[in-house]
This record gives C-alpha cells, sequence and structure tokens, in this order.
C-alpha cells in the first residue's frame, strides 16, 4: 500500500513537475503557429525523458549514488568539468526564465510590473527551500503546478478534431517557414529534456531512501508520470492551435499565455550538482547549519537569478533561449550515461537491455543533432 | 572523451556567442515586422470579444492593451527602417493603424 501511494505521489510530481514554464511557452508557441505539426515532437521528448528518468532513478536506486556521483568517480575531475558548466550554465538560465514565468504570472494577478515580482519570488523561494524538507519542496510545487490541469479541461472543451491531432504526433515539414519550426522544435526539445529533470530525479531517489525494491516504482513514476504531463503539454499546444492559430496570434509575450509554474526545484536541481560534483554534504531534508555550502549555493543562485528579471528583461525570449540552450547541452549529460548504464560494477544485473541502449543511442545521436542544429537555428528562426 | 569534451566546449561557446548576436542584431525584415504588428492586433481583437463575454478581467486586459502599445512604439521606431519602397511604407502604415484602432477599441471595452 505505502509502495502505491510512493506511486501516485511519484506520478503527481511528475506531472506538476514536466509542465513547467519552458514547456508552457514552447508548446503554445509551436500551437499558435504550426497548429498540431509540433506534436510528434512533444510526444519524442516526452518518450526520451521518460527513458533517461528511469535509468538515472535505477542508476540510484541500485548504486545508492547519484548520476552527478558517478559522472564524476567514472570520468574524472577534468571529463566532469564539462556537464557541470554546461548544466549549470543553462540551468541557470532556465531558473531565471523560471523566475520570470512566476513573476509575469503574479503581473497578471495584479497588475503589478513583472519586474518588481522577481525579488520577492526569489525571497519567497529562498524561505522555502530554507526552512522546508525535500517533500514539501518537491510534492508541494508539483501539487500547485496540477493547476496546470485547466489546459487539459481548455483543449477538451474546444472540442479538437481528434484525427488530426493524432496527424500532428506523425513527423511532418510546413511549406514554408521550416528555419522557425525547426526552431521551435528544438526549442520544444529542450524544454522537454531538460538535464535539470533527471539530475534532480537521480538526487531525489536517494533523498527519499530508494533502494532495489524500488525499481517498479521508479519505472511506474517516470514512466506514467511523463506520459501525463506530456499530455499536458500537448493539451497546451491544443489550445493555442484552436484560439490562436487561426487568429494568427503569435505569442510575442507571456502576456499572451495563461499559465502556471514550478520554480523550486531548479534551484535544488543546481545546488545538487554543485554539492554532489565537488563532494560537499547535501540534502534538502537537513537543517542549513548542517550542509552550509549547499544552502549557501541555493541562497546565492536563487537571488542572482531574479536579477535579469529585475532589471526588465523579456521573460519569454529568455525562456525562448535558454530553451534551445538547454537542447544544445544535452549531449554531455546523455553520452555519459550510456558507459554508465552498461557498468556492471555499478548496476549488476540491472545494466540496460538492449531495448533500452538502442532507446538511448537514438536519444543521443539526437542530443547531438540538437548541440549541431541550435546556433544555425537560433541565428535563422528565433 | 577528452576530445568530445573539448569539442563540445567550443560548440558550446559559439552557440553563447550566436545568442548574444542574435540578441542585439538589426531590425527583423519588413514581412516579420508586419507579422508580429498584425498579431498584436489580433490579440486586441481577442482580448476585446474575450473581455465582453467576461471571460477575461479588465486588469489582464489592460496589461495586453499596454503590452500592444509596447509593440506598436517599437514598430514606430523600426518599420520605416525595414520599408524600402513606397508600397512597403503604405502597408507598414496600414498594419500600425489597425493596431492602433484595435487598441482604440478594448479601450473603449474595457472602459479606460
Amino acid at each position: 500500500m505505502k509502495k502505491w501511494s510512493e506511486v501516485a505521489l511519484g506520478v503527481i510530481t511528475s506531472i506538476g513537475g514536466f509542465l513547467e514554464v519552458g514547456s508552457i511557452a514552447t508548446s503554445t508557441q509551436g500551437g499558435a503557429e504550426f497548429g498540431y505539426r509540433l506534436a510528434w515532437v512533444l510526444v519524442l521528448g516526452t518518450l526520451s525523458l521518460a527513458l533517461l528518468m528511469e535509468m538515472t532513478g535505477r542508476l540510484a536506486a541500485v548504486s545508492k549514488r547519484t548520476y552527478v556521483d558517478l559522472l564524476r568517480e567514472r570520468f574524472g575531475y577534468r571529463f566532469f568539468l564539462l556537464p557541470l558548466v554546461a548544466v549549470f550554465l543553462v540551468s541557470f538560465l532556465v531558473l531565471a526564465s523560471e523566475i520570470g514565468g512566476v513573476s509575469i504570472a503574479l503581473q497578471m494577478a495584479t497588475g503589478i510590473n513583472f519586474a518588481w515580482w522577481a525579488i520577492p519570488v526569489a525571497l519567497l523561494g529562498w524561505v522555502l527551500l530554507w526552512r522546508g524538507t525535500f517533500g514539501i519542496v518537491e510534492k508541494g510545487t508539483a501539487l500547485l503546478g496540477l493547476v496546470a490541469l485547466v489546459f487539459a479541461v481548455g483543449a477538451l472543451k474546444l472540442h479538437p478534431a481528434w484525427p488530426a491531432v493524432g496527424h500532428g504526433m506523425l513527423p511532418s515539414l510546413p511549406s514554408d517557414n521550416r528555419a522557425r519550426y525547426w526552431y521551435l522544435a528544438v526549442s520544444i526539445l529542450g524544454a522537454s529534456i531538460s538535464p535539470y529533470l533527471y539530475l534532480f530525479y537521480s538526487a531525489g531517489a536517494l533523498e527519499d531512501g530508494w533502494t532495489m525494491e524500488h525499481l517498479g516504482v521508479n519505472r511506474v513514476t517516470a514512466g506514467l508520470g511523463n506520459v501525463f504531463g506530456g499530455g499536458l503539454a500537448v493539451a497546451a499546444l491544443i489550445a493555442a492551435a484552436l484560439v490562436l492559430a487561426p487568429r494568427e496570434i503569435k505569442v510575442d509575450r507571456y502576456e499572451q499565455i495563461a499559465m502556471v509554474l514550478s520554480t523550486l526545484e531548479i534551484v535544488l536541481a543546481l545546488a545538487y550538482l554543485l554539492a554532489q560534483g565537488f563532494g560537499w554534504s547535501w540534502s534538502e531534508n537537513l537543517k542549513p547549519e548542517k550542509d552550509a555550502r549547499f544552502a549557501t549555493v541555493y541562497t546565492v543562485l536563487i537571488l542572482l537569478a531574479a536579477v535579469p528579471i529585475a532589471i526588465g528583461a523579456n521573460p519569454l525570449t529568455l525562456t525562448n533561449v535558454s530553451m534551445v540552450a538547454t537542447a544544445a547541452s544535452l549531449p554531455v549529460t546523455v553520452i555519459p550515461l550510456l558507459a554508465l548504464m552498461n557498468d556492471g560494477d555499478i548496476l549488476m544485473k540491472h545494466v540496460n537491455g538492449w531495448a533500452s541502449n538502442v532507446a538511448l543511442v537514438v536519444i543521443a545521436l539526437l542530443s547531438v543533432a540538437l548541440l549541431v542544429a541550435a546556433l544555425p537555428l537560433q541565428l535563422l528562426g528565433g | 572523451m577528452q576530445a568530445f569534451a573539448m569539442g563540445t566546449l567550443r560548440i558550446g561557446a559559439m552557440l553563447a556567442l550566436a545568442l548574444s548576436a542574435s540578441a542585439c542584431g538589426s531590425p527583423p525584415p519588413l514581412d516579420k515586422q508586419l507579422e508580429a504588428v498584425s498579431s498584436w492586433t489580433a490579440t486586441m481583437q481577442l482580448a476585446r470579444d474575450e473581455h465582453g463575454s467576461g471571460a477575461i478581467t479588465t486588469t489582464y486586459a489592460t496589461q495586453l492593451r499596454d503590452a500592444a502599445l509596447a509593440a506598436l512604439e517599437e514598430s514606430k521606431q523600426t518599420i520605416g527602417q525595414a520599408a524600402h519602397s513606397k508600397t512597403d511604407s503604405s502597408y507598414a502604415a496600414a498594419a500600425l493603424d489597425s493596431l492602433r484602432t484595435a487598441i482604440r477599441a478594448l479601450n473603449a471595452e474595457t472602459g479606460s
């Protein structure tokens, strides 16, 4: 019974965690500009993320170490610096855009300009991190994120033509504006397969004390949670395709989107990355004085990330740039996973089977394609 | 792995440069600017309809109007540089006029 409640909570967490500001922004932009045509990218992104989360969760449950710990131990500090720097920079950009998203949501509710909200949002987030536990951060923000179910209700009430939606799940090319189409495709993939999501998931497995007995829970949580979360992103795309696309409204600013957001998980993911990377003491369940460096990192980061929004940067532009940068950063965390998931010393009999390896190779190739394409697409379609 | 790391680092640095460059380049071409202006005109029309039916609040409608006004001001500054003929200029003027009219209509709807 306890296991099933863990599964239910895990699935809810994944749903709320999946549909954050980047997914909402890019799915809505995709729906507004290309109708259902980009739905297949969401399917691809969701499946990829589910596989990566299942693997990093399995790695943590079996080895009792996070993916970041293993990256450092197996590949050495010199190599480890690359994913550390890349993931840190792109996750920091994502954090700034998440703060921007929350600030815009507050602007919509109150009429007070988003720039004024950036510092209070950062301070509130910091208080929750300082005073709260991992459970509060993980489940509390994810439950709030469930407000995004409004996208599912909205999409259903708009009565989409389901065969056309189904057709959008298969890859197709528009007759014109292809650079923009691929730019949005890369942005959607960047939003769906954010490294912070699976790094956070791997650290969360240890915070929750997962063992090999949790491998089933891990599989169901990663699978179902992402399928439901991806479903909500598809719903956002459908709503935009039916409301904005017929009127030829392009989403240039967040004011044109109604949205709900979650921010704290990414602050923790960044703090985990540094603390695990440098071998510091870390846990959101410890009092700040017991893991002072970990607490200092999230304190400094959340305040720094509020600065671009506080000085008036356009949150949507920041989100788009950070999603493309995220997509470009994927190879440094995806390719090493291929080696770790086949390491019998770490995973024993739980190493990847051939099907998982084929899927991971496909994701690795996709990540390299995203890295190569990100630069020209930012210039041509951004 | 080291060669892979260095290669990825180089591409990452190029990407960062390109991202910075794309953020502060020349104004977009006329067709893109016309698309953006027409998108804001449609947004104003939708906001007016939605406000009329009680689907959105006056606070939110006012924010949309302010965002459209900002887009209008920005376009007024840049659209002239992208218009290279009389025809271009007349298209641009018509698009800006439509946006002004749509903003006025939303103002009338919200009573501001």
